[in-house]
């Protein structure tokens, strides 16, 4: 996952259907390991997502359990005091990594900062590099639906995001598929009543 | 009084610490010419480091005349810091009087004139790669092995701190460039979503419609979706056919 100072900016690369839903439950919901390795800049480690001794994300770890997750780490990807984002690793067993692993999974985050910055490297002057574009999933339908929340609600973008946020929240529904949805003018927001209301196709 | 080893290891503590604190390259260069002078038995240094264009520049010396010394140095062409940086290899204990003959001929006159006798180089190399040359006078006698070796030891260390410092500097440019260049394609996805909102477009359209607007007026594609984003620019704007 990529991550700056300014918020979420999504995910690089994902293996596995499962990790897919780790990475879009986290883009949903604001929390997560991933999160919280980025912000607190360090390793995170949570060897029984099912029955954890604390419960750090009330949100994320539900859905994350229902997808098969039982033991989720994450770690910060940085170089130096440079931060990019966070690999996050899940198994379908609790259990916490050894020694080995971890040390793997520390080398890993740190060859895949190395490695985002030597693609950008080769992309034109603005631009996102292509095979950053390719393999990574910024959630664009996101921001298209904000923006047509926007319009729709007349509120500037970041209140439209909120505003899809709650309702992806509240129906129990991921961000993605209500962006899809608010795209596809299968859901519109209305602007006296400020909710979002579903418009089944004719 | 610290005694010559207790200095030098401070010193070396002050140079890696370079690697974690807030690193200015101007106070690492200006601290290596300064501490050699302090501990070795040597009267004056100057530092030369490669700039981006491959030319050499005095990064720092410890005096003004010595800086004006390693001015001459780049000017006339010959010296020990540019044999040395040329061939990775160190100079000791090179007599500035028999140099005047064939190996330096205008800048050992130079250096005799400032009242030095006597001038040593020592790269400053990691592996093939060598990014300067240290500099270091004396007025009168020779440098012992012990000294020598010390003095490359330092400059080794400081290479190792200025090629970290320029490996940070390039992952913050890329870094900053990646943050950039998502920014802009986030702004231009919600102003694709605000028109197609208002005017009922796809996205392909929308998006048709901002690029021409934008080709239209000879603006940045960007530019033009952050104007949308935050209302500057008003929907009708940019729906408006290009005036015949």
């Amino acid at each position: 996952m990529l991550m700056s100072e300014a918020g979420l900016r999504g995910s690089f690369c994902s293996t596995d259907a499962v990790s897919s839903v780790i990475e879009e439950l986290q883009y949903g919901l604001g929390e997560g390991p991933s999160i919280d390795a980025f912000t607190q800049d360090r390793g995170v480690i949570e060897p029984n997502l099912a029955e954890p001794s604390v419960h750090r994300w009330p949100a994320f770890s539900g859905p994350a359990v229902e997808a098969g997750v039982r033991a989720v780490f994450a770690f910060p990807i940085r170089i130096g005091a440079l931060r990019l984002g966070a690999l996050s690793l899940h198994r379908d067993r609790p259990g916490p990594l050894t020694t080995d692993q971890h040390t793997d999974s520390l080398v890993t985050a740190e060859v895949t900062a190395e490695a985002i910055l030597a693609l950008q490297a080769d992309a034109e002057a603005g631009q996102i590099a292509r095979a950053l574009e390719v393999d990574g999933d910024f959630h664009y339908v996101v921001h298209q639906a904000s923006g047509m929340i926007a319009a729709q609600l007349a509120v500037g973008v970041e209140e439209a995001l909120v505003r899809l946020r709650a309702y992806a929240f509240s129906h129990g529904r991921t961000i993605t598929d209500v962006a899809q949805a608010v795209v596809g003018q299968s859901i519109r927001f209305d602007r006296s009543t400020g909710a979002g209301e579903s418009h089944p196709r004719d | 009084m610290a005694t010559r080893e207790t200095r030098l290891a401070r010193t070396f503590v002050e140079v890696v610490d370079t690697l974690v604190a807030d690193f200015d390259v101007v106070d690492l260069h200006t601290l290596v010419a300064d501490r050699c002078v302090e501990i070795f038995a040597v009267d004056a240094a100057g530092l030369m480091v490669v700039a981006a264009d491959g030319s050499l520049r005095v990064m720092a010396a410890s005096s003004d005349a010595t800086r004006t010394l390693e001015l001459f140095e780049l000017q006339s062409r010959e010296g020990p810091c540019l044999d040395c940086f040329h061939s990775g290899q160190p100079i000791f204990n090179q007599d500035l009087a028999n140099a005047v003959g064939d190996r330096w001929p205008h800048f050992a006159r130079a250096a005799l004139e400032q009242g030095f006798s006597t001038a040593h180089a020592v790269p400053m190399r990691l592996r093939d790669q060598v990014i300067g040359a240290l500099n270091l006078f004396q007025t009168t006698g020779t440098l012992a092995q012990d000294d020598i070796e010390s003095a490359q030891a330092l400059a080794d260390v400081a290479t190792i701190a200025i090629l970290h410092h320029r490996a940070s500097i390039q992952a913050q440019m890329l870094n900053d460039q990646l943050d950039q260049a998502l920014t802009s394609r986030i702004a231009i996805e919600q102003a694709k979503g605000m028109l197609a909102g208002t005017t009922g477009l796809t996205m392909e359209q929308s998006f048709n419609q901002l690029r021409s607007y934008a080709r239209r007026h000879n603006r940045r594609l960007a530019d033009v979706a952050r104007d949308v984003v935050d209302g500057t620019l008003i929907n009708a704007d940019v729906e408006l056919p290009p005036a015949t």
